[in-house]
């Protein structure tokens, strides 16, 4: 636990110093707070069903996308930046095990990124009555909170695993990061489906979405810490 | 301290290191020799247990290789061939991160330690990534050292850079030999190993020779004494009829005569030459290379493939 620690707070200083990450990690936010405001503010008091359908479950996956898209460039500099630098082989000279180490790296996308959706919903919900006069409906719904609290975080891990996998065979941060968009994809494309229903998003689908979501990540997972060994990392990783 | 019996990696149909078998002592100096894809770094990882031998046993600091990884590597310090620093922490962060990974009592007395030793300190507060080449090499040795280990692997510790920078870097091997620190060094610096090792090892997959850099040299070439002459008589050689000459060469007007034991012998020689009306000028011993021995033995396992 305390060498998990000890990675996490080094992960963390060397991203604080990464603008790409910075940029990622407080605009990224930001504009997706502002887009979720715009459609809850347009959905308000709509008379068209299926539009008011529409427009609050794109507010809804804005910050589904939010857990899946931040990891991406911390988890993809964290392993490419190391590769970069050729400082991966000191660092598993070290007497770290391969699990505290993917561990550390993993912690180190997910926290973050849980933290700032978490605070996103909330600038979102206080934007929202400090301008809206109240809450809308729809929004705070068991749904809503089943999706923000614990869709997010199984999002993030997802989104992690993939980036690690991609990251192990890349050589360029940016080139993984585009590979490992495509873990946004779970973010979306059940919201879009739900959408063309004209339903609003059930704790039915929340539930689907986390069954289907804890095996693909258990999956992805499992080949990122199978990916994640010594002798691989020393002498496979390009 | 360092034992390697069979030890042998191979990736797929090629072989990196084969039946290595070698033993170092507590506070030596052990000098790693060969050429570029000799399976030097790859006995390194194996040593380091970074990576798993494919056959073949090995200790390190008293621990099994495969056996006891975690312990080797708390035992044991890596310089890998590039410094591997972490360009957007500064010289101190670095050296902190380190430290607590390694379970270091006082991180920050112990990375304020070497960081003065190594003439970082002023720069503690500067980003790795500004820093030169030497400057980054010597961080990069700190590193290595910060949790005090028994045995230090140096994988090619001055590659890359200028000379002043190397020389820092030399001298700094020089202070830590005095420290009961067994260095185990990867190099294809000749004139480096012949100046820090205490005994080396030439290698090429596998173990071609090893010894003390002397005792390689008069193994391979035996001693030989240069006696230069002034107007050196005909038939010189011919005339030189002493029982303890093995060889008599010409090179450069001098005579090069191989000898088994130049202490007791050169003063009879160098009578006898008198005796026989040269004038002799100086009398010296060959000292060869070990650059040159280096070569003729490549050459050599070379030519025996």
């Amino acid at each position: 636990m305390r060498r998990i620690k000890v990675i996490l707070v080094k992960e963390w200083r060397e991203s604080a110093r990464n603008k790409m990450i910075l940029f990622g990690a407080i605009f990224l936010p930001l504009f997706m707070v502002a887009a979720a405001l715009v459609m809850v503010y347009q959905g308000k008091g709509i008379d068209v069903p299926a539009a008011e359908v529409a427009l609050f479950n794109t507010a809804l996956m804005y910050f589904l996308i939010l857990p899946a898209i931040i990891p991406l460039a911390i988890a993809a500099y964290s392993i490419i930046g190391e590769k970069e630098q050729g400082s991966l082989e000191p660092l598993l000279a070290t007497p770290i095990s391969d699990l505290e180490l993917f561990l550390g790296k993993a912690l180190a996308s997910v926290i973050p990124s849980l933290i700032i959706t978490w605070a996103s919903f909330g600038l979102f919900i206080g934007v929202c009555i400090l301008l809206l006069g109240g809450l809308p409906p729809h929004v705070l719904t068991p749904p809503w909170i089943a999706a923000i609290f614990g869709l997010t975080p199984l999002l993030s891990l997802f989104s992690v695993g993939v980036t690690m996998l991609v990251s192990s065979r890349a050589s360029d941060a940016r080139a993984a990061y585009q590979i490992s968009s495509f873990a946004v994809i779970p973010a979306i494309v059940p919201l879009i489906l739900y959408t063309s229903r004209k339903t609003l998003v059930s704790l039915w689908l929340i539930g689907l979405e986390a069954v289907v979501l804890v095996a693909a990540g258990a999956i992805v997972l499992y080949l990122a810490i199978k990916v994640f060994q010594r002798e691989q990392i020393l002498t496979r990783w390009k | 301290m360092i034992e390697a019996q069979k030890l042998t990696r191979t990736f797929g149909a090629i072989t990196a290191v084969s039946d290595l078998d070698l033993a170092v002592e507590k506070g030596e100096v052990f000098g790693f020799l060969g050429p570029n894809g000799a399976g030097k770094t790859t006995t390194i990882r194996m040593l380091a247990a970074l990576i798993a031998p494919t056959s073949g046993s090995a200790t390190v600091a008293g621990f099994r290789v495969g056996r006891e990884n975690r312990s080797i590597r708390q035992n044991v310090g890596v310089l890998t061939e590039t410094p591997g620093l972490y360009k957007r922490l500064s010289a101190l962060d670095n050296l902190l991160f380190f430290a607590r990974l390694y379970g270091v009592n006082s991180p920050e007395k112990q990375a304020e330690r070497y960081l003065r030793l190594f003439e970082l300190w002023d720069r503690r507060d500067q980003l790795a990534g500004g820093f030169s080449k030497g400057m980054r090499q010597k961080l990069a040795l700190a590193r290595a050292l910060l949790h005090e280990p028994q045995v230090l692997f140096l994988d090619e510790p001055t590659a890359g850079l200028d000379p002043e920078a190397a020389k820092v870097v030399r001298d700094l091997i020089e202070t830590l030999r005095t420290r009961e620190r067994t260095i185990f060094l990867c190099t294809h610096n000749l004139d480096e190993a012949e100046r820090l090792c205490d005994r080396v090892a030439l290698f090429k997959t596998r173990l071609v020779a090893l010894g003390r850099p002397s005792e390689l040299k008069e193994r391979m070439y035996g001693r030989r004494t240069v006696v230069r002459l002034l107007d050196p008589p005909a038939g010189i050689e011919e005339a030189l009829d002493l029982p303890f000459i093995k060889r008599i060469e010409r090179d450069d007007g001098a005579l090069v005569i191989s000898l088994t034991d130049p202490e007791r012998e050169n003063p009879i020689l160098v009578k006898r030459l008198v005796e026989l009306g040269a004038k002799v000028q100086s009398v010296s011993e060959l000292d060869v290379r070990l650059e040159e021995m280096y070569l003729d033995v490549m050459e050599g396992d070379d030519a025996a493939d």
